[in-house]
């Protein structure tokens, strides 16, 4: 038995399918000596008779019968099963034999080390209804399928990446901190978090949150608060955690020294990553305190200091050495030093210039980098009582006028080239500043600057910057090349000028990796250099991006750094599944309930006084509630509490999915059928009366491995007292497109009568029936039966069902044996007997047209009575229910047939091609 | 208005920690824990036997007079 990989080849059959019929198909098959594939979409063998309580009419229980069935179908050895497989595309190839396309899924769970303990199960944070329980329970997104599943191995349920996650430039998994935050794990989310990075605390505040944007639950209410969420964990870490982290998640040493040049976030990031694996990490930073653009330039009301010094202090749990005021430029002495790797992260400290008059010349012009370093320093300029233009119209210009309001400037001014909707800072960004007092000049170039004349030697102070209107800002490729309008101008009158228009990377440090660029050059996915020891990563490769980007490249840097020490190709960095689209997730519920999101922070004060943080931290109760809104896109999170909790090791979240091809000279059809939807007779209230259930819930509700201690009504778990069943819904029913006969409707209804009356001695139970079917060996016997027990018969069809108070349920009925006549009568539970359809992936499997269907759309038998089992394609036989309804002993019996079929088939086929080759 | 089952199914991790809390102050039937903690008695049913199922909470013996079982914590995360 398999469920993953290759399944080799020289099978004389497929099986597709592993019901009832499916499996007596393949061990008649391979007791007869043939090589055997069974093919099965679940991931376990056993079809719908494994979830049964009972057989009828002996009452032998369904799982006894069924599991010595499995076993012996994954066990022979003629026989191999591969589950949570698809039969994409069955293709006669002309010469008696098939072509068949094999989709496999991923158990995300090595199987031959899965012991099926259930750990993963019990460590998982996602909640989904258990389908192998008619969705009465929940399970877990790892889960075992159920207690009789072959294999008992465990899987994980993954419909791709959450986009949350998946949009995450640094890798983070959102969805998993998120799953984690509402099953109230705190202490897990933040190692989640810092697998990736050592910068939790700096993203829960200043990322830009492209997980937010993504959020499939912002096409509804609004999106889940991700980067509050991980504020959230953080701060909670940090509240209990030691401030003096000591080593103690350093990877066992490997003797190998790494030099990472700058301690922005790539180079943390890679550091921290790089520790982790056991590696001896020193950073050198040349300015006065490690961090780079968080630590000295995002303002404290967005990213306080002592939160960044923080986050870095976690180096200190790697081992990691910082050394500050260390510039590097001669990157051959490191190597000589000792150092197996160096990675350059050095960001861009560089600041663009206007190139326009007065632009050097003047004092009170400066760089924003330096104006707003020098208030994270500590050394804050005085701005009482002053008017200050800020240039640009960036995130960092932002950053600089909300500063300078903070400084006590009289006015700002915030001058761009581009319009307020051209403008590159995020638009709540720029809602806040000018809540806050900040005065936009948008559309404006700047023409120069005007000052004082120097006295002494002494340049002159900027007086005011004159204005030139920009009539466009890119040029019809798209380029940046504004145009301007010399005709209109303006002037600002200033004592301060913060220019923010661009950084750029220091290249004259490292001129041997910048190859004469305006960036240094890095392969983009391994990010190694021209000289093979060196690793650049980060804004140095990149250009100006984002913390979040930034944080991406150190993590991807980390991860080839580790790869070149040891000698293995430069490759392996996991990809994410393909994102899962955010509509499917939307379909998933038939509605979506309102979940009222966060109440939006505090708003911005008119010219704030002081640096202090403006967005609060969430309350757990906030928290918890937030992230109660996530709606599992991926369905599993990533949250990794498998991984953690599996004792075997088993859990390999980058299996990825497998496509293979193979050739057989027979295939046996064994899809079984589907069950008739309820919903689709409204007028019975499934769906919307909880105590309205299926056939199919009763089986699971009476099973030994039953969702519920007892029979319970799902909308109080109250011991039903009346409970009636309704017959023939969805079957022989012209209103729902189906006058078929589903056969065993009524034999399963007497059944579950008698075992409902066994388990709940005081109930009374009542069949709504048109007429009994009883037809087959025993069966007349078992109605009889059910009629000695006490079951109330009453024939003529049911026309509606509604609900009264405490969830009873009122059947109006026609009454055919009382006269004819309407009746009502009350129930504490309802059964709907439905009906079988036909399963259209049996027609499916091949091309359009290629296997005939008979008029009901099963698969059809053109003699049926003389022929059994042979289809309209030679070579392919039908097994079992896929054919029209069949109870278990006809499906047995039918799948025999099919077996005898396809075995003559495979003599004939062989020998014809033997001859076609001699 | 009935939530979408796969909706209520989703919040029990979220709120487990309220119905162990709730069930702390001594064994309840499903109607009982709906009313301490004021979420509909079909959602507390549908919670309550996940949390059986993952050995939260379980059944005490036999039923009461109007046949409901009441449930207590067993184990505490």
């Amino acid at each position: 038995m398999t469920s993953g990989g290759n399944a080799g080849g020289g099978w004389d059959a497929l099986v597709v399918g592993s019901g009832i019929g499916g499996m007596e198909s393949a061990l008649k098959l391979g007791g007869m000596g043939y090589r055997v594939l069974v093919v099965e979409k679940e991931p376990s063998v056993g079809g719908k008779m494994i979830l049964l309580s009972k057989v009828f009419p002996t009452l032998d229980c369904a799982s006894c019968i069924s599991t010595p069935k499995m076993a012996a179908t994954a066990h022979h050895p003629n026989v191999t099963v591969l589950t949570d497989a698809r039969v994409e595309r069955v293709t006669p190839k002309g010469d008696g034999t098939f072509a068949v396309k094999v989709h496999q899924e991923p158990r995300y769970v090595d199987t031959s080390a899965c012991t099926g303990c259930r750990q993963c199960e019990m460590a998982c944070t996602v909640a989904v209804p258990d389908q192998f329980n008619g969705a009465l329970v929940s399970r877990r997104a790892a889960y075992i399928a159920f207690p009789q599943a072959v294999p008992q191995k465990a899987l994980i349920e993954r419909a791709g990446t959450s986009p949350c996650t998946f949009n995450c430039p640094a890798g983070i998994k959102a969805h998993g901190y998120a799953s984690l935050v509402r099953s109230g794990l705190y202490e897990e989310a933040f190692n989640l978090v810092a697998e990736t990075t050592p910068l939790v605390g700096s993203l829960g505040r200043a990322c830009y949150a492209p997980c937010e944007a993504a959020c499939t639950r912002g096409q509804l209410e609004g999106p889940v608060p991700l980067r509050r969420l991980k504020r959230f964990v953080a701060d909670t870490h940090y509240a209990s955690a030691p401030s003096r982290p000591v080593p103690s998640l350093a990877g066992p040493p490997t003797g190998k020294r790494v030099a990472v040049v700058g301690s922005g976030p790539a180079g943390l990031t890679a550091a921290w990553l790089l520790g982790r694996k056991g590696h001896h990490v020193k950073i050198f930073e040349a300015g006065p305190e490690p961090g780079g653009a968080l630590r000295l330039a995002i303002p404290s009301y967005r990213l306080p200091v002592e939160v960044v010094e923080r986050d870095i202090a976690n180096l200190k749990e790697v081992g990691a050495e910082i050394v500050t005021g260390s510039r590097v430029d001669d990157l051959a002495a490191l190597r000589r030093e000792g150092f197996d790797a160096v990675l350059v992260a050095t960001g861009t400290p560089l600041a663009a210039k206007l190139g326009v008059p007065g632009e050097d010349e003047l004092s009170g012009v400066r760089p924003a980098l330096g104006f707003l370093r020098e208030i994270k320093l500590g050394q804050a300029p005085d701005l009482s009582g002053q008017s200050v233009v800020v240039v640009g119209g960036g995130n960092v210009a932002i950053d600089a006028a909300r500063s300078a309001l903070r400084l006590g400037a009289q006015a700002v001014h915030l001058a761009c080239l581009e319009r307020r909707g051209e403008m590159p800072a995020y638009e709540w960004e720029v809602d806040e500043a000018l809540a806050e007092g900040v005065e936009l000049h948008d559309g404006w170039g700047i023409a120069g600057f005007v000052g004082d004349d120097g006295q002494g030697g002494r340049p002159g102070a900027v007086r005011a910057v004159q204005l030139m209107r920009c009539t466009s800002v890119f040029g019809p490729d798209g380029r940046f090349s504004p145009t301007y309008d010399p005709q209109e101008r303006s002037e600002l009158a200033c004592q301060l000028v913060v220019v923010a228009i661009g950084m750029g990377v220091d290249v004259a440090a490292f001129p041997e990796l910048a190859n004469g660029g305006r960036t240094l050059q890095a392969d983009p996915v391994t990010l190694q250099t021209a000289l093979p020891w060196v690793f650049a990563a980060g804004d140095a490769v990149s250009g100006p991006s984002t913390i979040a980007k930034a944080v991406g490249q150190g993590r991807r840097a980390a991860h080839m750094v580790d790869r070149w020490l040891a000698g293995l190709p430069l490759d392996g960095l996991p990809s994410p599944l393909p994102e899962v689209d955010r509509s499917s997730v939307l379909a998933r519920q038939s509605s979506h309930s309102y979940r009222a999101p966060l109440a939006p922070a505090p708003g911005a004060v008119p010219f704030p006084k002081d640096f202090a943080e403006t967005e609060p931290v969430l309350t757990e109760d906030e928290a918890r509630a937030a992230a109660s809104r996530c709606l599992d896109c991926g369905v599993c999170s990533e949250c990794h509490q498998c991984v953690k909790a599996c004792p075997a090791g088993a859990i390999d979240l980058d299996m990825r999915p497998q496509d293979f091809e193979l050739e057989v000279p027979a295939v046996v059809v064994s899809t079984g059928y589907n069950l008739f939807p309820a919903e689709n007779k409204p007028q019975y209230g499934y769906g919307q009366y909880p105590n309205v259930i299926t056939g199919v819930q009763m089986e699971r509700l009476l099973a030994p491995t039953r969702p519920y201690n007892s029979v319970l009504r799902p909308s109080d778990g109250k011991a039903p007292e009346r409970v009636a069943y309704v017959m023939c819904t969805g079957s022989r029913d012209q209103t729902v497109g189906n006058p078929l006969c589903s056969k065993f409707c009524c034999m399963y209804s007497l059944k579950q009568a008698q075992l409902v009356m066994g388990a709940l001695p005081l109930a009374e139970v009542t069949v709504h029936y048109i007429d009994i079917r009883a037809v087959g060996k025993g069966y007349e016997e078992f109605f009889e039966q059910a009629k000695a027990m006490g079951t109330n018969f009453v024939r003529g069809r049911v026309a509606s069902i509604k609900q009264v108070g405490d969830g009873n349920l009122v059947l109006r009925y026609e009454d055919v044996d009382g006269g004819g006549g309407l009746a009502e009568a009350e129930y504490d539970l309802v059964v709907l007997a439905v009906g079988v359809q036909p399963n259209p992936e049996a027609a499916g499997l091949f091309a359009p047209g290629k296997l005939a269907l008979s008029p009901y759309a099963y698969v059809d038998e053109p003699d049926e009575d003389l022929n059994p089992a042979a289809t309209g394609t030679p070579g392919v036989f039908v097994a079992g229910s896929a054919s029209g309804p069949r109870d278990i002993p006809e499906s047995v019996l039918h799948a025999g047939a099919a077996a005898a079929q396809a075995a003559a088939w495979i003599e004939r086929s062989r020998r014809t091609r033997e001859a076609m080759a001699l | 208005m009935k939530r979408d089952p796969r909706e209520v199914v989703r919040d029990e991790p979220f709120v487990r920690p309220r119905l162990i809390e709730a069930l702390g102050e001594g064994a309840m039937t499903v109607p009982e824990l709906a009313s301490a903690t004021g979420w509909p008695p079909e959602e507390v049913m549908a919670w309550v036997m996940g949390l059986r199922k993952y050995g939260y909470v379980a059944e005490e013996p036999g039923k009461d007079d109007a046949g409901y079982y009441r449930y207590r914590v067993v184990r505490r995360r």
